[in-house]
């Protein structure tokens, strides 16, 4: 008996991080190991178990891009990327071009997603202040409900949104003078939406409401705005090499969400 | 910003299709109801007839974010 060794094949102990390299057809050394430890990290941390979609952005090109690490089937019920519209790929990450360019995730947050618990996170390599972009998120209509992030528009803003119907009672908002970085936003009840910057607490919104979770998907690059009339717009020219969508993260978990991530993004020699 | 204007026919031609494995065009129209793609699209395809397709300064249909505080 004679056994056939792949000699290009460094895949881990993790099966879950070998079916995302099996997926996306990746054999390199320094993304297998960088995959490898950011699923054991993040399994460690507990961030694994409360993401739906992550989104590694690995091996430079839309074919390796679309695939979700935690479910990398090529169906839209595992919220593989579908890349609309001008985008470049390379092994920075995804780059959209701030015209037409989105990424559908095909994750439904009335779907996927539970009450009063969600976050969305976005990294970026991109230092820009960016008229009217939201990069990451959903609404039913222009002011409508939503759930979204914005990283950094002119005066330095950014924001995190999970509203209810009447459009902006969910907001948080802060100050972002450097949009590169991990941003994320994490509603985990209903007297609780926060904004963080690499892991740190930049704001929080304590005011009571219920979040009325979205019925479309949540779209990269832009917000998908679901009446039929506007689609995606506001979009972004920021980079993203990470994404990730979930429920609710405390302020620790966001922390150790920060942490795997750039310690990924090193590995990867990408980090900002 | 310049962007590739091309006629409603052919917009509609393009849906659908990809400009590169895994990457579909995304025909827009802008403020003055022009069909337009992006020049990262007309630059990584492949296709013959759109990257003849002439340039046009972009004028972009801006909304009013109602999300502001």
């Amino acid at each position: 008996m004679s056994f056939l060794v792949n000699p290009y094949w460094y895949g881990c102990g993790d099966a879950d991080a070998n079916a995302f390299l099996t997926a996306a057809g990746i054999t390199d050394a320094t993304i297998s190991q960088a995959i490898c430890t950011l699923v054991t990290s993040m399994k460690a941390n507990g961030t694994w178990a409360k993401c739906s979609a992550i989104y590694p952005f690995v091996g430079g090109t839309a074919t390796t891009h679309r695939w979700n690490l935690k479910d990398p089937r090529d169906l839209n019920a595992a919220f593989r990327l579908s890349f609309i519209g001008g985008w470049t790929h390379s092994s920075n990450g995804a780059l959209p071009n701030g015209t037409n360019a989105y990424a559908d995730s095909f994750l439904i947050p009335n779907i996927s997603l539970t009450a009063n618990s969600g976050h969305l996170s976005y990294y970026t390599r991109t230092n820009s202040a960016f008229t009217s972009e939201i990069p990451m998120g959903v609404s039913g209509s222009l002011g409508g409900t939503g759930f979204d992030i914005v990283i950094r528009r002119p005066g330095n803003t950014n924001r995190f949104l999970s509203s209810e119907s009447s459009g902006v009672t969910g907001i948080v908002t802060s100050t972002s003078t450097d949009s590169r970085g991990l941003t994320t936003g994490s509603i985990t009840s209903s007297s609780s939406r926060k904004i963080y910057k690499n892991g740190t607490l930049l704001n929080t919104n304590s005011s009571t409401i219920t979040w009325a979770r979205n019925t479309f998907s949540i779209f990269i690059g832009a917000i998908n705005i679901s009446d039929n009339v506007t689609g995606p717009n506001f979009y972004t020219n920021k980079q993203c090499s990470f994404a990730s969508i979930g429920i609710g993260l405390t302020d620790g978990e966001a922390a150790a969400l920060y942490t795997a991530v750039q310690a990924f993004q090193t590995t990867l020699s990408r980090q900002v | 910003m310049q962007v590739h204007i091309l006629t409603y026919e052919e917009a509609q031609s393009l849906i659908g299709v990809q400009f590169i494995p895994d990457n579909y065009f995304n025909p827009i129209q802008d403020a003055d109801g022009n069909w337009i793609i992006s020049t990262e699209e007309v630059q990584q395809c492949s296709i013959e007839w759109v990257k003849l397709l002439p340039l046009i300064t972009y004028k972009p249909i801006t909304p009013p974010d109602l999300w502001q505080e």
